[in-house]
Formats: C-alpha cells, structure tokens, sequence
C-alpha cells in the first residue's frame, strides 16, 4: 500500500514536471535586481512556468539571446546596430541616471563628461584644473562588484576607453559614499539618482554635468548626460500570448513600476 | 547520572572542534581551485588587484599582506609601550581607589563593539590625521590608532596578571638588596612576567590582523600598495569583506583564497603563543 502511494506521488510529481514550461532569461547584472523580483513575483499565480535568469552581463546576454539560449535577455546598454540588424528588439523597461557629489567646500558646480572620465582615471588631480580652487581632489569610489560601479564604469570611462584609478576611497554602499564626501575637504564621489538626498542631507552637493543638472526629468528625457536606460530584448518582436510578452507586460504595468523603483531605478513613465 | 555528566560535557567540548575543523575544510574548499586559475605567485607576490577587469583580469593580494602587516605592526608599535606601562601601573603602584576606576575603564574599552571603534575613527581620528601630519585622513596611520586602542585591554590585562603572579619573595628581596622601584620593576618583576606579556603582545597581534570593521571605515580601502603612514591601506580581512555581497565566480573564489591566507597568518600566530606559553611553563616550574 505504502509503496502504490509512493509510487502514484512520483508519478504526479513527473507529470508536473513534465508540464511545467522552463524558460531561461539573462544577461544583464543591471537589470538582475528587476529581473529577479519580477520573475518571483510573476510565476508565484503559474505554477507551471518557471524561469531563471543568468547575470552574465548585457553584450553576453545579446549574444547568447540571438544564438537562442536564452528567450529574452536584459541590456543595461543601448543595442548596437548589428544587434538590431540581427534581429533583437529592445523594450526599455527602466531609466537609471548617476550623480556626482562633491563635498562642500568645493568651488566647482558642473563638470563636463570629460573632466570627470579624467578625474576617475587619475589624469585631473586638483580641483584648480577644472575651474575650483587649488585643492586635492579626493576620489570616492565604489566596490567593484555593485552596479553602481560598473554603471559609472560603461557611462563615463569605457566610452574613453580609459580605467578607474586606484587612488581612491574605496566604499561599499551609497550610504558610505555620501558620508566619506560630506566628511572629506575636496571629496568627489558618485551615488545612484535614489541617493541624492541622503548626500545634500549630509552636506554634500550634486553637480551639473554639460550643464545639465541631474533630476528624473533629465534622466527621462535623455538630456543628463550621465542617463541609460536599461531594456528587456526579445529576438524579433514577442509574439502575443508568449510567457515573454506578457513579462514585458507585467514589469511595464504598474505593479512592475513599483518593483523598478525598489531596486534604485527610475521607472518610465 | 556522573557517566551522563560526562559524556555530554565530553559533546559540548566535540562542538568546538567540530566548528573549528568544518571552517577549516569550507574556506579551504572555496578557496583553494583559485590556484586551478591563478598561479600562487601570480596571487601572493602581485600587486595587481582588479578581479572586474574584462579581459584580463588580476588576482594579486601582495598589496593586502603588506597593508595587514604594516597596521599590526604600526599598532604595536602604539600598544605595546602604553599597555605594558599601564598594565605594571595597575599591578604595582595604583592605589586602592584610583586602581579599581582604571581597571574597569580598560575592561569597558576591551567590551565596545568594534563597529563602534570606527565610527569614533571617522568622527576623530580621521579628521586628527588629516589636520596633523597631513593626506585625507583615511589612512594606514588612521586605522594603526583605532587598531591599538583596540588590543590595548588585552595587553593591559596579560601584563597585569603576570606582574601580579611574580612571587612576592622576588619582590622584596630585589628592594631589599637596596634596588630602587624601577630598578625592581625593569630589573625584575618585568623579566619574571615576561612569557605572559609577550603572550599578551601576540594575542593583541591577533585581534589587530583579524579587525575587519574598524579598519573598513578608516583606512581607505584603496586596493594599492600602502606607500607610508599615510598612504590608505586595504588589509586581507577589508578585501574579503569589500565584494564579499556580489562576488561570483572565480572573484568569489579569489576572496576565499584571501581568506585562507589570513586563517595561515593567524594559525602561525597561535602556534607560536601555544609555544611560548609551553616555554613559561616549563620556565616557572624550574
């Protein structure tokens, strides 16, 4: 009796196996914090569906998506034109801007992009080379595994093909950013958009970049230099009723927005 | 109801040793398929740290011994003659009232959270440092003054004891062979206690190289070889804990390493204190 019991329970279990439809995302480490609530969230009502999704970064996820590994992959950088050429769609899901913070006994209040990719690389030592008074510039920098760096790393440096500097104050989350540059004479530092109060609160200041102060109106628009958006990409546009359509539906509705917002990012409007 | 006694005092003292073999095998586990990857000598004699790079990426942690060394040893250097006097004051001439007051000071510092340590660090250190000698504060020198605040109780409190346990006898026979108290304390008491203090030095040298959080917030954590005092400094133990959050892969695996190189550092450590405490021993009874 016990061992028909077992045997009819492995038999269900195999039949809901069998039933239940995989599907591998990936990509992007950017879009992962979105990715992973979302996909929680969205299969928790379809038992049947289960997803996952591989941080392998935005050009191996691209690759792997128009080689057909994966069924949709994240990009936190706009696709190139062989990457559309070849087919992939992007939705942008998603906006995420940086902002620079100095401490504030510093002269300076824009920057142009250029200055900052050579403060971050260690050619612009002193303030006095950009316009400030003669004073050491204090470099802050982040982990190197949170996104936050690499952001900064794809918007400001690799465009130059320059690397950070290994000169610098190394701080593990926004938090300690905003307190080491409001505490430190000609600190210069960048946090995610979500975390400029937190620095202003402490002392410190955002600074224009080309002239352009950084708000969620700037970041939307396109016109703050230190902006992406970040996207869900299918390989030729997602058919309707596809579990990947209606993703794409789910993390653009409103319950998705909230979910964006969560994860430090600003949602599209 | 004696037999049962025993044998779950016997399971009690097992759990120790259960933990401290499984932590062994887990960090050694994680750690060691690095080498798969990296070469030893690429890891232990390289400075080049940049695990993020793409291609190319560099596993060197040379950096982070050097900057683990050099703040134990700057922090010693801090702890060592304040804690030793300290420790003979309380043993010799504090008196009855100003004895007891100092003695539960030194064991308030010795039970502050070390979160603590470094917050006082950013507030007053740091600034001190940036006022004084100069750079941003954040410094090898920063964390050396947190650090040796740190192990001070604990080499205030060995040389105590072990001035204390010196047989009256010596002591008065040094004073009556007409020695003045200092010849008595640097001519005897503190050759007597000597095994005892230098336990208390390595002790407080283990806690300094094993400090994670009070370095983290004062010394910088700039991933580079510390060139001075000033210089900031990343330890073995702020590597680890640095990109511990994201880390995967073969990065994971490159903290995990670090991580064995620090449990060698402090095993060699407590080698040597089991040693010198077999010498004391043997020296006591002779």
């Amino acid at each position: 009796m016990k061992k028909n019991l077992m045997l009819a329970a492995t038999l269900v279990c195999g039949c809901a196996l069998l039933a239940a439809e995989t599907y591998t995302f990936g990509g992007s480490t950017t879009v992962q914090p979105i990715a992973n609530v979302a996909i929680e969230k969205f299969t928790a009502s379809k038992p049947n569906v289960r997803i996952s999704y591989e941080g392998v970064g935005s050009g191996t996820g691209l690759k792997q998506l128009s080689e057909g590994t994966l069924t949709l992959a994240g990009s936190s950088r706009d696709l190139k034109k062989s990457e559309l050429d070849a087919g992939l769609v992007p939705v942008a899901i998603a906006s995420d801007a940086l902002t620079v913070v100095v401490n504030k006994d510093v002269r300076v209040a824009n920057l142009t992009k250029d200055q900052l990719a050579g403060i971050y690389s260690g050619t612009i030592v002193n303030w006095n080379e950009v316009g400030g008074k003669d004073e050491k510039i204090e470099v802050v920098n982040r982990d190197e595994t949170s996104g936050t760096f690499g952001a900064f790393k794809e918007l400001v440096l690799d465009p130059k093909k320059l690397a950070f500097t290994k000169n610098a104050i190394v701080a593990k989350e926004n938090g300690e950013v905003a307190a080491k540059v409001a505490s430190t004479p000609g600190a210069i530092g960048y946090v995610g958009l979500g975390f400029v109060e937190e620095i202003t609160k402490a002392g410190g200041k955002a600074l224009a970049i080309g002239g352009i102060d950084p708000s969620v109106k700037t970041t939307l628009d396109g016109s703050y230099p230190l902006s992406r958006k970040l996207y869900m990409v299918t390989k030729g546009p997602a058919k309707a009723g596809s579990v990947e359509k209606s993703f794409i539906d789910y993390v653009l509705s409103a319950r998705g927005r909230v979910i964006v917002k969560e994860a430090g990012f600003i949602p599209l409007k | 109801m004696e037999a049962g006694l025993e044998r779950t005092f016997l399971a009690c003292a097992l759990v120790s040793i259960a933990s401290v073999a499984l932590m062994t095998v887990f960090i050694f586990r994680q750690g060691l398929p690095l080498f798969a990857k990296v070469s030893l000598p690429d890891f232990l004699l390289s400075i080049d740290w940049f695990p993020s790079r793409d291609p190319n990426p560099g596993y060197g942690i040379l950096s982070f011994i050097v900057g683990s060394v050099f703040v134990t040893v700057m922090s010693l250097a801090i702890s060592v003659p304040v804690g030793i006097s300290t420790g003979i004051f309380l043993a010799e001439m504090a008196g009855r009232r100003f004895g007891p007051f100092l003695r539960a000071a030194v064991e308030l510092l010795a039970g502050i959270p070390s979160v603590i340590y470094g917050l006082f660090g950013i507030a007053v250190i740091v600034p001190l440092v940036r006022m004084i000698p100069g750079g941003n504060g954040y410094s090898a020198l920063s964390s050396s003054i947190v650090l040796a605040i740190m192990v001070l109780p604990t080499i205030i409190n060995m040389t105590e004891v072990s001035v204390r346990s010196v047989p009256n006898e010596l002591r008065e026979g040094s004073l009556a062979l007409g020695a003045t108290r200092w010849q008595t304390i640097s001519g005897v008491l503190v050759p007597a206690a000597r095994s005892g203090i230098v336990t208390g030095v390595v002790l407080g040298m283990g806690r300094a190289l094993g400090e994670t959080m009070a370095v983290l917030l004062v010394g910088g954590n700039a991933p580079i070889m510390p060139a001075g005092p000033l210089s900031m400094v990343r330890t073995l133990t702020m590597n680890v804990i640095t990109d511990m959050a994201y880390a995967e892969g073969t990065h994971l695996t490159a903290l995990f390493a670090t991580a064995i190189v620090l449990f060698v550092f402090i095993l060699a450590l407590n080698v040597f204190i089991q040693v010198a405490l077999k010498r004391a021993v043997k020296e006591s009874t002779r």
